[in-house]
């Protein structure tokens, strides 16, 4: 890993381990679509999860 | 019949659409700010009037509610609990909802409101919220490992949330 990569990681993920990019990316939609987000995520976590049972 | 997907927006119109005063806390409440966390249920804090207990009853009702029974158990809703100060847990055809009388160190919807706004959350549905800096506050009351995991990320979004509103040109 190069110099730049190491401090964009550095950048990126806070010294508690929170990674901004996903909380800058939260902040830029509204929160209708921070809602929309959280549907989404848990209708492929149902999806996943009914493929995970029928194994 | 359990629901196989849990539907926020839904329940949150079928509180509205009965008129019922409440505030959203809890996961959905960080989500609202812009904290990247992700929760399977709704959790609210209601106004525990007579008369909105029993518009919470009609809306729980009407999305046939009953309380989570570890034992297997159908409660149905009891307006005399959701008058107290303690948390209702039910599941409902839209997804698990969680009506909690208070929240952190004995704060109800009265102490709360001051510190929650109404949020604008699509399809014309506008919604109060506690604000991000009172669910940080609340989350460090009640200091259970679960809410304790999830503070950085709060504490980290009310920061860059800060930022952006002192210089919006730093996004």
């Amino acid at each position: 890993m190069g110099h730049r990569e190491q401090a964009d990681e550095t950048k990126a993920v806070a010294d508690d381990g929170v990674d901004v990019t996903l909380i800058h990316w939260m902040l830029s939609l509204t929160p209708a679509e921070r809602l929309q987000v959280l549907q989404s995520n848990i209708r492929s976590l149902e999806k996943l999860r009914g493929a995970a049972d029928r194994r | 019949m359990p629901p196989t997907v849990a539907d926020v927006s839904g329940l949150l119109r079928v509180l509205a659409e009965h008129d019922v005063e409440f505030m959203v806390v809890g996961g959905v409440c960080a989500l609202i700010h812009g904290a990247p966390v992700s929760t399977f249920d709704l959790d609210i804090v209601p106004e525990r009037s007579v008369a909105n207990v029993d518009r919470i009853l009609r809306a729980l009702l009407s999305i046939q509610a009953l309380h989570r029974d570890l034992a297997g158990g159908s409660i149905a809703p009891d307006p005399s609990r959701l008058r107290g100060s303690g948390h209702n847990l039910f599941i409902t055809r839209s997804g698990p909802l969680e009506v909690l009388g208070t929240v952190g160190q004995g704060r109800d919807f009265a102490a709360l409101a001051s510190r929650s706004h109404p949020v604008d959350v699509g399809d014309g549905l506008t919604v109060r919220v506690l604000d991000l800096d009172a669910l940080i506050e609340i989350k460090r009351e009640v200091g259970r490992e679960k809410d304790m995991a999830t503070l950085p990320i709060l504490v980290r979004t009310l920061a860059e949330r800060r930022k952006l509103e002192s210089d919006p040109q730093t996004s």
